[in-house]
């Protein structure tokens, strides 16, 4: 006996208010010797006894019999700790209907304290339907895992076959050039160099492709170390050295004091910084390029920023986003200026997500342009 | 002068590798088959191997373990992919193969014979 309880299990069963009948789940309520006294519609449905079949036997003739030892010893537990359990808590559990016929169920149990005593109410479903679309997500995903399997198979041969010919391209096309066979007029040295300057651009196409294939399978492996940004800064200038005194330029970097070391990926930010500089160097005929590096702040915490700026033609403020677009080359004349893979920007914008930071631009057309990379603190 | 061997199935880039060798003045040997260049290399005595890795029949990875192990004199003498292979890992999973160097297709040939001499000095020869 309960002194809290203020009703019994018939007003339970509801006459006047028939909520558990019409509950969505078979709902079935169990005494302290296991027998069933109380049932809902969906009960009889899902297993397919009449109700009468039901009450007052034992809650183990719904259930398999190689089960019921372990549930009979299973339901003294519960009964000496009634507890909430919710729905798919616990072990696999089959029902067993009328005709024999088993079905997965999950379930879950509640005590229920009326005036004769404390009961157990079971809410049972039917766990088929999630159980087969279980199932059928299980081999989805497996046939996803060997679908990226195949298509990490199929970059790897790309690379490997699309450099063998490459090979034979750069490789004969440097020997004329070396004059190792003998000597070439001015004409023959020009289509050469063409020759030799397509076949690298196709080569730095190819590497663009297989890096953005490897960001976006998630594949580009980052090493987050703490990094000297003078060094990093350092040897990006001086493997541009050359361009910027080919084409005149003032080439100009300065580094200022970080009062934190900066952890990042080092292969990364190189990259990031040598294309946007190679980029600087290419659209600026007159002037300068330069890169500074300060203490910032983004998005609230302490940061490294990054710009390059140059004094080239510009971007207008419309064609701004779109450079970061794989393909989008600002000029798609027939006769393009400046030859570029149009994914390094791209790739780069990429990667500074990778490294948890952001690259924007801000520029005036016909005066210069001015590309920031900002990597917060880990 | 070296005395160099140089496997590669494609018969062009084989060429390319031994035309650019003899240039500088190396005597080099080339073969596209990885079997016969195992038969010729027991038979001769090479200061040097630059080999493809992913070849029909025998791959680089196999010769050179069998050369190594079938012919004693070549424990000791520089072994080098020159290779196509250049996805992250490739590179060391070569050289936790044995291989003393590692050239990337497509190679720089102003620069490639410099390398493979850079490998030889290396090794003290």
């Amino acid at each position: 006996m309960d002194d809290s309880a203020t009703f019994s299990l018939e007003d339970l069963a509801g006459s006047r208010f028939p909520l558990l009948e019409y509950a969505p789940d078979a709902t079935i309520v169990v005494d302290a010797e296991g027998k069933i006294r109380l049932v809902n519609a969906h009960t009889e449905r899902l297993f397919g006894y009449y109700r009468e079949e039901l009450i007052g036997h034992p809650i183990e003739m719904l259930i398999p019999a190689r089960y019921h030892s372990r549930h009979v010893g299973e339901r003294k537990g519960y009964y000496s700790d009634p507890h909430v359990r919710p729905m798919g808590v616990g072990l696999e559990l089959n029902g067993l209907r009328k005709n024999g016929s088993e079905f997965p169920v999950e379930i879950s149990l509640a005590p229920v304290v009326t005036i004769e005593g404390t009961f157990v109410s079971c809410s049972v479903r039917d766990s088929s339907e999630r159980k087969a679309f279980e199932r059928r997500l299980k081999e989805l995903n497996t046939a996803l895992e060997s679908a990226n399997r195949a298509k990490d198979q199929f970059l790897a041969s790309m690379s490997h076959e699309l450099r063998t010919p490459l090979n034979a391209i750069i490789g004969f096309t440097g020997t004329l050039l070396m004059r190792i066979p003998g000597q070439l007029n001015d004409e023959q040295v020009r289509q050469l160099e063409i020759v030799q300057s397509s076949a690298r651009h196709l080569l730095s196409l190819i590497n663009d492709i297989l890096d953005l294939a490897k960001i976006e399978s998630g594949k580009m492996e980052l090493t987050f170390e703490e990094i000297g940004v003078k060094e990093v800064v350092d040897e990006v200038a001086a493997s541009l050295a050359a361009l910027a005194s080919q084409k005149q330029l003032d080439f100009a970097t300065h580094v200022a004091d970080i009062p934190r070391p900066l952890s990042t990926d080092r292969r990364a930010l190189a990259q990031i910084l040598l294309n946007l500089a190679n980029n600087a160097l290419k659209y600026t005929e007159t002037g300068s390029v330069r890169i500074d590096v300060w203490a910032t702040s983004h998005n609230g915490s302490s940061a490294v920023a990054f710009s390059v700026s140059d004094t080239g033609i510009g971007i207008k403020p419309e064609d701004q986003e779109r450079l970061f677009v794989a393909f989008e080359q600002l000029d798609r004349s027939s006769t393009r200026r400046f030859e570029g893979t149009g994914l390094g920007l791209y790739l780069c914008r990429n990667l500074a997500q990778l490294l948890g930071g952001e690259l924007g631009v801000t520029s005036v057309y016909g005066k210069g342009s001015t590309f920031t990379l900002k990597l917060p603190h880990r | 002068m070296a005395h160099v061997l140089v496997i590669d199935d494609n018969a062009v880039n084989l060429d390319l590798m031994l035309y650019l060798l003899q240039a500088f003045g190396h005597v080099a040997e080339g073969h596209t088959d990885a079997l016969a260049a195992l038969e010729a290399a027991k038979a001769g005595d090479f200061d040097i191997v630059l080999t493809d890795i992913l070849m029909p029949r025998l791959d680089g990875y196999e010769f050179t373990r069998r050369l190594r192990s079938e012919a004693r004199r070549y424990g000791s003498i520089p072994f080098v992919a020159v290779t196509a292979l250049a996805m992250p890992g490739d590179r060391e999973r070569i050289s936790s193969a044995g291989f003393d160097g590692y050239i990337g297709k497509p190679i720089e040939p102003q620069a490639f014979v410099a390398q493979v001499e850079s490998y030889l000095r290396r090794n003290g020869s």
